[in-house]
């Protein structure tokens, strides 16, 4: 313990030349001075370990013995710490490597614009430069994020928001942008004819003059609404507008095994990590392909780039996961039950967002092959209405 | 006058089990082996070098000898001396 502090203060190794050190020891332990390591060399000399605060003492007990002295060697942090300091070009360098990665990684390198068209952004990294938040600035230097935002969605007056982030050395704004009602399109004049063939549910019509009623069957492109108002001599011609519902019949067939087998993974897994050098592939890490009964193998190659070059090798990555079949059977009744399921989802794709399935009927079912095979047939309701411009004749 | 603060000491050291070199004034030696040596209670250095140590005592001298001698510690009191120990001799006046 001692000596460790002795080090930590920095001491000295003297060699004491003349005839009587014992008596230089004695006078030394007299007078509290710490001496250590005491080494007799020959006859008149010996090396002793001294403390540099105790030295200016350890000097004038030394002259009244009428002893020389010659420092050795100095030791301990003190005398580490001025080498070092001769050596100050690496110390310089570690520092000033530390203060540039510093500076670099305060510096805004990126500046990311999301969820603005092209002019908004242009206007958006004009006043985020009038801000001074652009490419090689200090982050430190910046007013603070929320204040950049608050900036900005004042300045930018056709964004309703601007939402500013900061992570590491980037900047990432996101936009959104203000959205102007579109104007309203005109029309020109125009029928509502229908897009299916179906039983007319509802007529709901704006304008125009209706030509089909409740539970009319309507054929494919025959008109619903007329364009053509006002008296049989004097038509007038409007653009035709309304909702005709009609009941649209649709049909769909599944399929449904009864016995399907899948292939789930367990869970477990080995990877085996390659090198691959010129096109050879060098196992690394991992040599097992695990004890699997089943297993499913991915391979994953990153090769690896200087600058834009690829270089020959690459590090592979391969997984081999253990895979367990699981079986799943249904019954007649319950493969019904899933094909119905089934049927009306692929329907729903089918349709419009505002149809409405009113209901459904099984139309055919058989069994062959271990599979149910389902007719379906669904009462719809949707719109069937479609505009149909009339032809201006010219001359009339 | 001494001479019976010498007995009436030993007595004690006898009779009252205290440990002798604190009644006594007496130097503690501890060695290990030939490799240590560590000395309590001693009165200073008369001499020393490479071969031999030679301390002073309340009463006569130590004389130690051997090779390699360094002192590796040394207090008012006490010294730890490492090398090769061959001989410790009391020398009494």
């Amino acid at each position: 313990m001692k000596t460790k502090w002795n080090h930590l203060k920095g001491y000295v190794r003297v060699e004491i030349i003349g005839q009587d050190s014992s008596s230089f020891i004695n006078t030394c332990i007299q007078s509290g001075i710490s001496i250590w390591d005491i080494q007799p060399i020959d006859n008149n000399r010996a090396l002793v370990s001294i403390s540099v605060t105790d030295i200016q003492k350890a000097r004038g007990i030394l002259k009244e013995n009428k002893l020389k002295i010659r420092i050795k060697e100095k030791k301990g942090t003190p005398f580490l710490l001025k080498r070092m300091w001769k050596r100050n070009g690496f110390i310089l360098g570690m520092l000033s490597f530390i203060f540039l990665l510093f500076l670099l990684s305060n510096m805004i390198w990126n500046i990311n614009v999301t969820g603005a068209n092209p002019k908004t952004e242009y206007e958006l990294r004009k006043a985020a430069v009038e801000l001074g938040v652009t490419k090689g600035k200090f982050i430190f230097l910046l007013p603070n994020v929320r204040e950049i935002q608050r900036d900005l969605t004042e300045k930018m007056d056709n964004v309703t928001w601007i939402g500013v982030t900061q992570h590491g050395t980037s900047y990432r704004f996101e936009v959104v942008e203000k959205e102007i009602p579109e104007a309203k399109q005109v029309t020109g004049p125009r029928h509502l004819v229908a897009t299916k063939e179906a039983v007319i549910h509802s007529v709901f019509v704006e304008k125009g003059q209706p030509i089909v009623g409740v539970n009319d069957y309507v054929k494919k492109g025959s008109l619903l609404v007329s364009g053509l108002i006002g008296k049989e001599k004097k038509p007038q011609l409007v653009s035709a507008k309304g909702e005709i519902w009609g009941e649209v019949w649709y049909q769909t067939e599944v399929e449904v095994p009864l016995n399907t087998s899948f292939q789930t993974y367990t869970g477990k897994y080995k990877n085996r990590h390659y090198v691959s050098l010129f096109g050879l592939n060098v196992p690394v890490y991992g040599f097992s392909e695990g004890e699997f009964k089943d297993k499913t193998e991915t391979l994953n190659e990153s090769p690896l780039y200087l600058a834009k070059w690829k270089m020959p090798f690459s590090y592979i990555k391969k997984e081999f996961r253990e895979t367990d079949g699981v079986k799943r059977s249904y019954s007649k009744a319950e493969a019904i039950e899933v094909g119905k399921k089934m049927a009306k989802k692929e329907l729903s794709k089918k349709l419009p967002e505002d149809a409405k399935i009113n209901g459904e009927k099984v139309w055919q079912q058989n069994v062959s092959n271990g599979k149910v095979k389902l007719t379906m047939l669904y009462q719809v309701i949707e719109n069937i209405a479609s505009a149909q411009p009339i032809p201006i004749q010219q001359g009339e | 006058m001494g001479k019976l603060r010498q007995q009436v000491n030993k007595w004690m050291m006898q009779n009252l089990e205290l440990p002798a070199d604190v009644v006594m004034d007496l130097p503690r030696i501890t060695m290990i082996g030939q490799l240590h040596i560590y000395i309590e209670n001693h009165r200073g250095v008369k001499a020393f070098s490479n071969e031999q140590l030679t301390l002073k005592l309340k009463q006569g001298m130590l004389h130690i000898k051997g090779s390699e001698f360094v002192i590796k510690t040394i207090l008012p009191e006490e010294i730890l001396l490492e090398g090769t120990i061959a001989s410790v001799d009391f020398e009494n006046e």
